[in-house]
């Protein structure tokens, strides 16, 4: 008998069936008796003052049925932090970027809401904006918010060692400066929010999010209604990639306009509104100052890093915090500064992105090949030499558990050719090596653990209910995959209550790749809970010791002899007969550091585990324009276990299109005075069908202590490093090293023109 | 994205439709594929009072060949133009340019006539309201100023059709049709290199044929075009050749036409006077692209800098060149 | 302006025919969605560039989002709802979940409706032609590697 029934086997998700028949609902697909269409107004100026607002027009408008704008609000600032609380959901003073939201209308239907919107007036007082984060770090530069001087509105300084004595050994010293312009998410579904409040009160609401008790908090703050009143309600999602993670202006404005018309709103963003009004990534300016030995082991590194954070903080100290975390935990270093710095700039917001700063992360990895050069130690023993490894501490003191990155780096580079190739390339063919490390969640207050609940029937099939939310990735068939090989019964016997807040318990959200760690993890232990009673039940029948025996194919049976046994819909029936129900509950917190503070404390366990990925490319460049053909990639990640190989899978070969691909060739914003040029698929150029290369997955197994079967996670370190090989092979095929990503073709031609004179 | 309201036109026949164009004049907007004219419509680029579907109109399909001639009809659809056997033997250049025209299913709606009239580009133009809202008006909208290069008097957008530079490098000639009477002229008069009204199509006139006279002799024709991506997008900079050769293998009547490159496709008229007489071996292709280069015009309103995309007219223009002397070198 | 009038249109979507009285200023997207609720098509971009509205008209592929519903009367419309007979998937939305060519399924009508042209046309298509095929669905969650693979299993011996 294998040891798990459906535990790491390539199974159909549950899920997918419905989404190829088109039967699964996202939040525009919602319809509801007596629906009004809702439309926001959104600010022209990226920096003014608002000095008067007036809505009578609209509200007089026939089949207009309500108008919201700020003076509905109580104008409470709201912010994912008790120290970023700067963004009222309606402004009352000041917009701060084109796009913000300034008033609502519900109405009829969308050419009404449209007219609407045209007859709402407002009066502004123009004020001088910034766009860079020069513009806004200048001296006499206005200033976005009273509380935030110099435009500076988070500050991570983290320092550990002695850098002068790292330094002053070091054989090589380099000093770089990396920068990347912004890229945005491009979740394949726009934005969307429907809401509805029944007669007692209760607020419905559906929008794409990545944690819906995280949405349910704010709204229940704004609407002063308890939580639970408030019933985020499970939807299908399509795609969030980090930016879907808080509460939006829409969601709040949606409800107050049901609350207001007292009937259900729908709002659906267009792509603009999506690029523009939800988040983006930030651009970045690093610079990098790293000190080698003669072997190449880094004994020194002072990082100084800028980023564009838009007009608000969103999720300022941890976007400000990871693309540093994520190299701290890739790569030992003993001796390391950093200082980051959040600026605000009369843009829109940037937050938390899966390929967290790619200049960071291409300036760490192109630093070591470049100092490697100078050593005569090429690109795979550079990262072989600085690894981390299991039972290390990271600089800001995690104990890292598992740690697969060496075998990632070897099986890549064996399966890559990396030996026979690096080195022996024709001219304008290169291959590249990036590493990179994610967590597993971080401290999250109140917020960091997940329960689930199970209860069974009387059938012997079950129902978990869990608050873990599926964002596209996989989720809702990890659970059931879960539950079902806990409980012994088959995923069909399985139904899942998930992410609704009305009824399932509090979950993180699927941030930082916790969900499997936590969510999974308090699943399992919820049905090994309710397996305890059921063993109870069947030990007796049987007339053996619980521990003699083995829940698989709807039976509970003796291992040793598996003609001993007892269906379990007879076990739940027995145990009803005595007037016992059986459900169970599983809690799982990450023994993480409660007191770890992003900016006043980055010190203690971030996460319980990490994973660990390494990439590489293999390209090949056209010297006349600049063109880069993506000839291979080879992808290893340290996922722990994987649960579903082929899921997993998925997760490789999308985050390489999107880190790599995309974020390292094409993709970035381009802007017209606080303006996006580019915001639709037309200008923002996300890969497509025919650009992708062959794609080697390689799945790394060192079954983590605490992950559930041993499982990490799978979504992130590949597409970061993803970007770093892509960079570092093109850099190999030119003999240049870049600083400014992504690399367009006009930037290679650039530097290949540069390179020829 | 919401359309605008407008009256909905759909002729059978194509008298039909001029006598709509001869009332309406620039109230109409003509729909064939749907690609550009919905787009539009959304942004608010144009609100006419009407539209008028022309897909249905009798006889506008289909590519046939005489003697003399190749005629395309102007609602034969992009995709059909790249499958052609006919075409990809005689006019590959357009076969080509069809193939690489923005991704299958869009291919699969546009049409020949639609492609060929489509309105020049900008970033800064084809924005909707959340975009553009606050900013001044530009030339191509009715204002007075540019939003992309600071300063200027005239309009920087940009043709980027593909079909055009490969049916002006094969000569090709089009049949305008208006209430009462009919004109044929070539291709490039219908480009009137300004940004803000680019094409010299009047008002009451519908495109009905394209008209591609065989060459004599043995002759060759290809299309370049550059994007990031390998479908979908609009070219960033094309080039079209058309070399044929005397009966000794002397190039004789050449074409060059780069597109992408300013309001209009452009022909490189000097190429000729590089190129005729000459063996291919002799050609100075070098000589042709940097002629291209010189032509071309790029700024700063499309998704790559100006002085990139110009110098990819200049890779592009010794590509086709190169693509056509092999086509010639095979069918010798 | 003088006011538009809606007019009576049949639409006939998955093989029945529809009677709506609409105004021609709407789109096939919009009508397929908001009167006859087949909310399987979807925008993504409303520009025709990403795929996700794409329907089937008398086999094609086409962009219902560049489509004035007007314009298709007498058309057979098919939307992703109509693949699957009964509980009988289709073979390509099959192939689809069983490749695991679907995550967060937003791209997914399209996408499959794209690929049943493909295979209709083109019984045995290539790697390339797959990809080129599919070239104008954009997907961000896949990286498109196995949804070519999905097109892949149903290509026979390919070429």
């Amino acid at each position: 008998m294998d040891k798990y029934a459906y535990i790491g086997k390539d199974m159909k998700r549950i899920d997918t069936s419905l989404k190829a028949t088109g039967g699964a609902l996202f939040a525009a697909d919602l319809s509801f008796p007596h629906l009004l269409v809702g439309k926001v107004l959104r600010s022209p100026h990226p920096h003014a003052r608002i000095l008067n607002i007036d809505t009578a027009k609209a509200e007089n408008l026939p089949g207009v049925k309500a108008v919201v704008t700020a003076k509905d609000t109580c104008g409470d600032k709201w912010g994912v932090f008790r120290y970023t609380q700067d963004q009222q959901f309606l402004p009352t003073e000041k917009v701060r970027y084109v796009g913000e939201e300034v008033a609502a209308v519900a109405a009829i239907d969308e050419d009404t809401a449209l007219e609407a919107l045209a007859l709402i007036e407002v009066q502004y007082e123009v004020l001088p904006a910034v766009f860079t984060i020069e513009e806004a770090m200048a001296p006499e530069a206005p200033q976005l918010h009273e509380v935030y001087p110099g435009n500076i509105n988070i500050h991570v300084h983290i320092e550990v060692g002695d850098l002068e004595k790292g330094f002053s050994e070091s054989f090589r010293i380099r000093e770089d400066t990396f920068s990347a312009p912004e890229d945005a998410y491009f979740q394949g579904e726009p934005y969307a929010v429907a809401a509805q409040f029944d007669p007692t009160g209760n607020l419905e609401i559906w929008m794409p999010n990545a944690g819906p008790h995280l949405k349910a908090k704010p709204l229940s703050n704004v609407l002063k209604i308890p939580l639970n009143k408030v019933r985020v309600r499970k939807i299908a999602i399509g795609g969030a990639f980090g930016g879907r993670s808080e509460i939006s202006p829409a969601d709040v404005i949606c409800a107050f306009l049901a609350k207001k018309a007292r009937r259900p709103v729908k709002i659906v963003y267009t792509r603009e509104e999506n690029t523009v009004a939800t988040r983006q990534a930030h651009s970045m300016i690093t610079r990098i100052k790293t000190g080698v030995d003669q072997n190449g082991k880094v004994l020194s590194r002072d990082i100084t890093c800028h980023l564009d954070g838009g007009a608000y903080s969103s999720t300022g100290p941890i976007a400000v915090s990871v693309p540093f975390l994520c190299m701290e935990q890739a790569y030992r270093m003993d001796n390391v500064r950093y200082n980051g710095y959040r600026v605000l700039t009369n843009k829109p917001i940037r937050g938390m992105f899966r390929t967290h700063g790619r200049a960071f992360a291409c300036g760490i990895d192109l630093q070591l090949d470049r100092l490697g050069q100078e050593l005569g130690i090429d690109p795979v023993t550079m990262r072989l030499r600085n690894a981390r490894q299991t039972g290390d501490y990271t600089p800001t003191k995690s104990y890292v558990a598992s740690c697969g990155l060496t075998e990632t780096i070897v099986k890549s580079a064996e399966k890559s050719g990396w030996k026979e190739k690096w080195g022996k390339l024709p001219p304008y063919h290169g291959i590249g090596i990036g590493c990179n490390s994610v967590q597993t969640g971080f401290p999250m207050g109140i917020r960091g653990g997940s329960q689930a609940l199970i209860k069974l029937n009387e059938d012997g099939g079950a129902t978990v209910i869990t608050g873990i939310v599926d964002n596209g990735q996989g989720n809702d068939h990890m659970i059931v995959q879960i539950a079902a090989e806990e409980l012994g019964i088959t995923p069909d016997d399985v139904q899942l209550i998930s992410a609704d807040t009305e009824v399932t318990p509090s979950d993180p959200g699927s941030y930082s790749m916790c969900e499997t760690f936590i969510g999974g993890n308090a699943v399992k232990l919820a049905a090994q809970d309710v397996k305890k009673k059921l063993f109870k039940i069947a030990a007796e029948a049987l007339g053996v010791s619980e521990g003699e025996l083995t829940a698989r194919n709807r039976k509970i049976f003796v291992t040793q002899n598996p003609d001993q046994s007892m269906s379990i819909a007879k076990a739940v029936r027995t145990s009803l007969s005595r007037n016992e129900s059986i459900s169970g509950e599983g809690s799982y917190w990450p023994k993480v550091d409660a007191k770890r503070e992003w900016v006043k404390n980055p010190f203690g366990q971030l996460s319980e585990t990490f994973s660990f990925g390494t990439v590489i490319v293999e390209v090949k460049v056209d010297p006349e324009t600049g063109q880069v053909e993506v000839l291979e990639v080879t992808a290893a990640q340290d996922v722990g276990f994987a649960l579903n190989p082929k899921v997993i899978e998925g997760q490789f070969e999308g985050g390489i299109a999107m880190g790599g691909q995309g974020g390292m060739l094409t993709e970035f914003l381009k802007w017209h005075e606080g303006r996006v040029l580019n915001p639709t698929q037309l200008g923002y150029l996300v890969p497509l069908a025919v650009d992708m290369p062959k794609i080697n997955n390689i799945i790394v197994e060192t079954m983590d202590p605490n992950g559930p079967y041993g499982a990490k996670e799978a979504g992130m370190s590949v597409a970061m490093s993803a970007a770093q090989a892509y960079c570092g092979a093109i850099s190999n095929a030119l003999g240049v090293y870049f600083k400014e990503f992504p690399l367009t073709p006009d930037k290679i031609l650039a530097a290949i023109e540069e390179k020829n004179k | 994205m919401r359309l605008p309201a407008f009256q909905y036109l759909e002729p059978t026949q194509v008298d039909e439709a001029v006598s709509i164009l001869d009332t309406y004049r620039d109230q109409v907007k003509i729909c064939a594929g749907g690609t550009e004219v919905i787009n539009h419509l959304k942004l608010r680029l144009i609100q006419p009072a009407a539209v008028m579907n022309i897909r249905k109109l009798a006889d506008l399909e289909g590519i046939s060949e005489d003697a003399q001639e190749i005629v395309i009809g102007a609602n034969t659809t992009i995709k059909e133009i790249s499958q052609s056997p006919l075409l990809k033997e005689s006019g590959q250049a357009v076969a080509e340019a069809a193939f690489q025209t923005a991704s299958p299913t869009i291919a699969a709606m546009g049409t020949i006539g639609g492609n060929i009239l489509q309105n020049t580009r900008c970033l800064t133009y084809n924005q909707s309201g959340i975009v553009l809202q606050g900013l001044p008006v530009c030339h191509k909208q009715g204002g007075t100023l540019c939003l992309a290069v600071k300063g200027s008097q005239r309009c920087f957008s940009v043709y980027q059709g593909d079909l055009a530079p490969a049916l002006m490098a094969l000569k090709a000639q089009c049949v305008l049709l208006k209430k009462g009477s009919s004109r044929t002229i070539s291709l490039g008069e219908l480009f009137t290199g300004n940004g803000i009204k680019p094409l010299a199509l009047e008002e009451d006139e519908l495109l009905i044929r394209i008209i591609i006279p065989k060459p004599k002799g043995l002759y060759g024709s290809a299309y370049r075009k550059f994007r990031i991506r390998g479908s979908v997008d609009f070219p960033l900079a094309s080039a079209a050749a058309c070399l044929s050769v005397t009966a000794d293998f002397h190039l004789a009547d050449c074409c060059i036409v780069i597109g992408a490159a300013g309001p209009a496709p452009k022909v490189v008229n000097q190429a000729s006077s590089l190129l005729e007489g000459k063996t291919p071996e002799e050609a100075d292709v070098a000589a042709v692209a940097e002629m291209a280069y010189e032509l071309s015009e790029g700024v700063d309103n499309l998704i790559l800098p100006g002085t990139y995309r110009r110098k990819m007219v200049r890779v592009l223009t010794k590509r086709a060149i190169q693509a056509a002397l092999e086509t010639l070198k095979r069918r010798r | 302006m003088e006011e538009i009038k809606k007019r009576s249109i049949t639409l006939t979507v998955n093989d029945e025919t529809y009677e709506l009285f609409t105004a021609p200023n709407r789109t096939l997207l919009e009508v397929l969605r908001d009167e006859l609720h087949f909310t399987g098509a979807k925008e993504s971009c409303g520009e025709g560039v990403c795929g996700s509205c794409t329907v089937l008209i008398d086999g094609q592929p086409v962009r219902s989002c560049l489509t004035l519903a007007v314009a298709v009367e007498g058309k057979a419309i098919t939307t992703i709802e109509g693949l699957a007979q009964g509980d009988q998937l289709h073979p390509v939305q099959e192939a689809f979940v069983t490749h695991h060519a679907i995550q967060c399924g937003f791209c997914s009508p399209g996408m499959i409706l794209t690929a049943v042209a493909l295979l209709q046309e083109n019984p045995q298509p290539t790697e390339e032609e797959i990809r080129r095929a599919l070239s104008g669905n954009t997907c961000r969650c896949t990286g498109y590697a196995k949804i070519v693979e999905a097109v892949q299993s149903l290509a026979g011996e390919g070429r």
